[in-house]
């Protein structure tokens, strides 16, 4: 999933993350209302609360698992069979975000576990196309690589 | 504000229904509740129609139209919705409103899916939401609620299991359920897993099939004697705020909070309920919301037989979603026929002894973390 060439892959939606150099450094792309001082996943086109501009804000790349559960039935998108997904708590904002998780750590899931942001291919867009997913995994794992 | 009364009810078999259409099926219900409820096709004056899947699987729409001219009722308002698995409940509430507002006097609403064909796959929030392209289909949504549950409050496997058996033991005695087999915690839990901690028969299937209601003002009512009053519809979207507690459903509670308040109600006044069972956990997290236990105890209440037939406060004696097959349409008017049944004193084997009020529950779509729709809807007879 961190073959060479796969940044040229389309994400599997715009604006949604940004990978640093190499791979590295991925962090998650939201937005933040500074009227409201509340921060979104992913950015709305406006302020749910006051309708408002919205500015992005880089939500960074950790946190750790709050709820996760690993889908074991043909899965849609090409996504891998079983592939994992979770509610992460990132820090920082707080915000409690849905996530795919990382399909080579699904037995260390558990609740509380820290976890850093990756980016990789991972499956179809919606016209079926290969694309990158955002994707959670163990944090220690992704210090190393 | 009129008075609202449930005058007929019809439903089809539930189950594969390969060589029937959906129009087929939606006026074979619609037409057993107006031979129910004794009303002449030409007395109804506003139609609702509900359907989740007949444009996404087969490009259909206005259904409604065909289906209402298939049982003779044309020229009249009929309003086709889309509404997740609250389709056929958050149509009975427009009912009762335009009826409460003397806009109407006899609304027909009728719910199905035909949904058992290949192009169907698990249900999900829409193609187009983030959440469903990272992966969220609606079991691993209800799994995750589980996960978190049994971390805080101890909620087991067995205790979820244990919804699952009691609602296939109601369904043994229920002709009009589709599995019908008696099942047992071994049995639950040894299925496949296809989301953990949730295995195969602690999901609802689908199911082709269709149910339909008639309600009515009370000068509108043909004839008094089975009829039903409606005492409450209470409708919520969820609040979506971040972080949710997915393991205290604070949608769910304000829902069954606002049934109860506009009722003049408490959980002890419910002779018997029917919720929404698409999961084990779901009933569990729904116990708690109902008020039936304090939140976190719905496990243990789930395994103490007081919500089985003839314990203290009876859930899904019909056999809930898990036995009854789930198209999302038909769903929560499926509920409100086994109310009436119930309510009339007409349930057989399964009838709760001395039936005299019922709430029939429903939850749907997914965002953010929390629900897009729920209702609640209070009947007495
Ligand atoms: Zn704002």
């Amino acid at each position: 999933m961190h073959s060479e060439g796969t940044a040229q892959l389309p994400p599997v939606a715009p604006g949604i993350f940004t990978t640093g150099q190499e791979g590295e450094g991925s962090s998650l792309l939201g937005g933040a209302c500074p009227a409201c001082d509340r921060d979104f996943f992913p950015r709305p086109s406006r302020c749910p609360l006051c309708l408002g501009a919205i500015d992005e804000k880089n939500l960074g790349s950790t946190g750790k698992l709050y709820t996760f559960t690993v889908v074991r039935v043909k899965p849609s998108w090409g996504l891998p069979c079983p592939y994992g997904v979770g509610y992460v708590d990132l820090d920082g904002s707080g915000l409690r975000v849905l996530g795919l998780l990382d399909p080579e750590s699904l037995d260390r899931l558990e609740i509380g576990l820290p976890l850093r942001l990756a980016v990789g291919e991972m499956g179809v867009d919606l016209r079926g196309n290969p694309c990158l997913r955002p994707f959670f995994q163990p944090a220690e794992e992704g210090a190393h690589e | 504000m009129n008075e609202v009364y449930l005058a007929g009810v019809g439903m089809t078999a539930f189950g594969v229904h390969a060589e029937r259409t959906l129009v087929d099926l939606a006026g074979e219900a619609a037409g057993l509740a107006l031979a129910d409820a004794g009303l002449e096709p030409g007395r109804v004056d506003m139609g609702f129609f509900a359907s989740a899947t007949a444009a996404p699987l087969f490009k259909d729409v206005t259904v409604g139209q065909n289906v209402f001219w298939s049982v003779g009722i044309n020229q009249i308002p009929i309003f086709n919705l889309e509404n997740a698995c609250t389709s056929g409940s958050a149509a009975f509430y427009l009912a009762c409103n335009a009826i409460a507002a003397g806009q109407a006097r006899a609304v027909l609403v009728v719910g199905g899916e035909k949904m058992c064909v290949p192009e169907a796959g698990l249900l999900n929030s829409g193609a187009t939401e983030l959440d469903t392209q990272l992966g969220l289909v609606t079991p691993a949504s209800f799994a995750m609620r589980a996960v978190r549950h049994m971390a805080e409050f101890g909620t087991t496997a067995e205790q979820m299991a244990a919804v699952a058996v009691k609602n296939r033991e109601h369904a043994s005695f229920n002709p009009m359920a589709q599995f019908r087999k008696p099942t047992n915690v071994a049995e639950v839990l040894g299925s496949p897993m296809i989301a953990d901690p949730l295995t195969r028969l602690q999901c609802c299937p689908i199911a082709d099939g269709a149910a339909a209601v008639l309600l009515c003002a009370k000068e509108a009512v043909p004839s008094l004697d089975r009829c039903l009053r409606v005492r409450a519809w209470a409708y919520g979207t969820g609040d979506y705020a971040n972080p949710q507690d997915m393991a205290r459903w604070g949608t769910d509670y304000r829902v069954c909070a606002s049934a109860y308040a506009l009722a003049g109600m408490q959980p002890a006044d419910l002779d018997l309920i029917e919720c929404h069972d698409a999961f084990t956990i779901g009933e569990i997290l729904h116990y708690e919301a109902l008020g039936l236990c304090a939140p976190g105890e719905g496990g243990k209440l789930a395994a103490s037989g007081d919500t089985a037939l003839g314990g203290r406060i009876p859930v899904n004696v019909s056999g809930g979603l898990l036995s009854r097959g789930h198209p999302p349409g038909a769903t929560g008017l499926a509920q409100v026929w086994e109310l009436a049944t119930q309510l009339r004193n007409e349930a057989g084997e399964r009838q709760v002894a001395g039936a005299g009020t019922g709430l029939a529950h429903c939850m749907g779509g997914d965002k953010d973390g929390d629900a897009k729709s729920c209702t609640a809807i209070i009947i007495t007879n």
